[in-house]
């Protein structure tokens, strides 16, 4: 019994872990329609951000997540700015550009942060484990579990009961009629993608005591997030959800059966037969073509 | 509109022989045997960009997998080589060092008809082909397009890596396949440094740059483009387009394993690094900068844009910058230069668009004499 919680509980850490990353891009795919290929570098400067204040400020973990947010946040409406809003439309050259962005930050942290792998302290409070249900699990692990509902919560608040979310699905809806009531959709657009940037930020301030701080630690995160969007259905909230749980609990079964390797495998093939019977996700009830 | 060939074709052919030309005279006027080296590697990125033209450019598939193709082709050729080395590295009947150090008591079974060159050769081009045929099936029968495509090719190159280097006793794991002998064939050694591999290379490059030419100004090219135009209106006319689009898979498939055969060649292993994901995106930024819809462009801009990278690597802090330099370029074609750098080439007027003009200035003289009368 205590084992099958284990493992439930080390498949719910995958799984919110996941669903921080993809959450930003899942918004900013089912909003902007962009492919952000930049968005595990994105979470690789909210680590760096993390680090950074750490060792020159001597901040806590906590006002270094709310800096991340901001810090990321920004720069992701300066891409938008500069950037994105040239290629909507062109949702393949999406990819190839934010790709070559993706790489200008690698390479800017690795000139300016060094090469070398940089850790996080854990905040002091966290670091112990909580005897919970008969089972010792990581305090922070379930900080972290805590923190991706709030934010899973938060955001739901925004895009269904603000004026700015009612702009923003109106935007999704159909671009001209929301153009038509007065909508800005220019400046929708690019709060959207900053609010996508500033949470990927949040996710790497909160994986970086986990895993070691490098440049190119976001490469492997953006594929794992995509799986976790396409599974769930572009422009759904509950579909991210449920997806990111669902490949979470699955890759740590598998990987509790055989290795982390091949679970991983495993779980990708899946996907491509996913999105060869339903490419609209298993949660999207509607799909706009075009 | 894209595929608009604002030159007449025997402008094409010229600017093909002439790239073709000067790759082989190349070597006459290089000494320095690791130079060549070198250069031969850029011809055989300049070979796999050109592959993905074909898919990409032409029949508008972007496969972000593309480096399978590649490294499968580098694997077939490998193993062949490996079964080749001098005994003392190898174990037991032949068995390669690696199996010995993993515990394996005999050679797989897969691992057996490599002993034979000629399968090796044609295993290198066609697994990858194959594999592209079962994906090309699967995916296109289901009339799954754009992004999806790039999602679904993109996730069995990591399924694929990952596998490749899990099964360390089988394929080398991480380490991937090294110790290789020189390929020997038809009485020449094919070793890195030598001048017969760059030819090979030079050759293999002019001779795939004519033939997919030919396929894309053929019938099924024209096709190819309409699909990548507008796919719906090509299914109403009849044509089958999961079948067009699985032959641009499978022939930008072969190419590449055949270019992932030829790497194996220059660099004397094969190792899971080529079929990963940077290599696949590279690849994508090679065909972009030199211009997607240009066999020719592709080809050149991976050679340009290896050759400048290859040649700043001797100084480590210009490479860094380099990268920088590189993805802000990237992004500066892919904003302003879509078609990329050979669609500079296009605009230089020639004798056909010459005569166009005079063309059209008669007709406006004519319409102004019309009214005039």
């Amino acid at each position: 019994m205590t084992d099958i919680f284990n493992q439930v509980f080390s498949g719910l850490s995958i799984a919110s872990i996941l669903l921080l990353i993809s959450l930003g891009l899942a918004i900013i795919y089912g909003t902007v329609g962009v492919i952000n290929l930049a968005h595990g570098e994105f979470v690789m400067l909210g680590a760096y951000a993390v680090w950074f204040l750490e060792d020159h400020f001597g901040l806590g973990l906590f006002p270094c997540i709310v800096l991340a947010f901001f810090a990321v946040g920004t720069l992701g409406w300066v891409v938008e700015r500069l950037i994105i809003r040239r290629l909507y439309g062109r949702v393949l050259d999406t990819i190839l550009a934010t790709w070559g962005l993706g790489v200008i930050l690698q390479q800017a942290i690795r000139l300016s942060a060094g090469a070398e792998l940089r850790y996080v302290q854990m905040p002091p409070g966290l670091s112990a484990a909580v005897h919970f249900a008969g089972v010792d699990v990581s305090a922070y692990r379930l900080f972290v579990l805590a923190l991706t509902a709030i934010l899973l919560a938060v955001t739901y608040v925004l895009i269904f009961r603000t004026r700015f979310g009612m702009r923003l699905r109106g935007v999704v809806q159909n671009p001209e009629i929301a153009r038509c009531f007065g909508v800005n959709t220019s400046q929708i657009y690019a709060m959207t993608f900053a609010y996508g940037a500033g949470l990927a930020g949040i996710a790497g301030a909160l994986v970086s005591p986990l895993k070691s701080v490098s440049p190119d630690m976001g490469t492997g995160y953006v594929v794992d997030a995509f799986m976790v969007v396409v599974v769930g259905g572009v422009q759904s909230l509950l579909g991210t959800v449920a997806s990111a749980g669902i490949i979470g609990e699955l890759s740590g079964g598998l990987a509790y059966l055989s290795n982390d390797t091949i679970a991983k495998a495993i779980v990708f093939l899946g996907v491509v037969v996913l999105i060869r019977f339903r490419p609209q996700g298993l949660f999207a009830l509607r799909v706009r073509r075009g | 509109m894209e595929g608009q060939h604002k030159h007449p074709i025997w402008a094409k052919l010229v600017g093909y022989a002439a790239f073709c030309v000067v790759i082989l005279i190349l070597p006459l006027f290089i000494t320095d045997d690791y130079l060549l080296n070198k250069l031969a590697r850029y011809l055989v990125f300049g070979l796999v960009a050109m592959a993905l033209s074909i898919s990409w450019g032409y029949a508008g598939i972007l496969n972000l997998g593309q480096a399978v193709s590649f490294g499968l082709g580098s694997y077939c050729m490998a193993m062949a080589l490996k079964l080749r080395t001098i005994p003392i590295q190898t174990g037991a009947e032949g068995l390669p060092d690696f199996m010995v150090w993993n515990n394996v008591k005999s050679l797989p079974w897969f691992w057996e008809p490599f002993h034979s060159y000629g399968f090796a050769i044609a295993a290198g081009v066609l697994v990858p082909t194959i594999l592209a045929l079962l994906i090309g099936t699967f995916v296109f029968r289901a009339r799954v397009t754009g992004v999806y495509v790039s999602i679904i090719t993109l996730a069995l190159l990591v399924v694929i890596n990952l596998v490749v280097i899990d099964r360390q006793r089988l394929t080398g794991g991480f380490n991937g396949l090294t110790d290789l002998a020189p390929l020997e064939l038809f009485g020449l050694t094919f070793d890195p440094y030598a001048h017969a591999t760059y030819y090979l290379i030079a050759v293999s490059l002019g001779a795939a740059l004519f033939l997919g030419l030919a396929v894309v100004h053929s019938k099924t090219g024209l096709i190819m483009q309409a699909i990548r135009d507008d796919e719906n209106r090509v299914r109403y006319f009849g044509y089958d387009v999961a079948a067009y689009q699985t032959f641009a898979l499978c022939l930008s498939a072969a190419v590449a394993g055949f270019a992932g055969m030829l790497y194996t060649l220059v660099m004397a292993f094969a190792s899971p690094t080529f079929l990963a994901v940077p290599v696949s995106l590279s690849i994508v930024i090679w065909s972009a900068v030199g211009g997607r819809a240009s066999l020719l462009g592709s080809a050149m801009g991976a050679i340009i844009v290896t050759g400048v990278q290859g040649s700043l690597s001797d100084t480590p802090a210009f490479l860094e910058t380099w990268t920088l330099i590189m993805g802000a370029l990237f992004i500066i074609v892919v904003l302003f230069l879509p078609r990329g750098l050979i669609s500079l080439v296009d605009r230089i007027p020639l004798g056909g668009s010459a005569r166009r003009r005079a063309a059209a200035a008669t007709g406006a003289a004519s319409r102004s004499g019309i009214n005039a009368g």
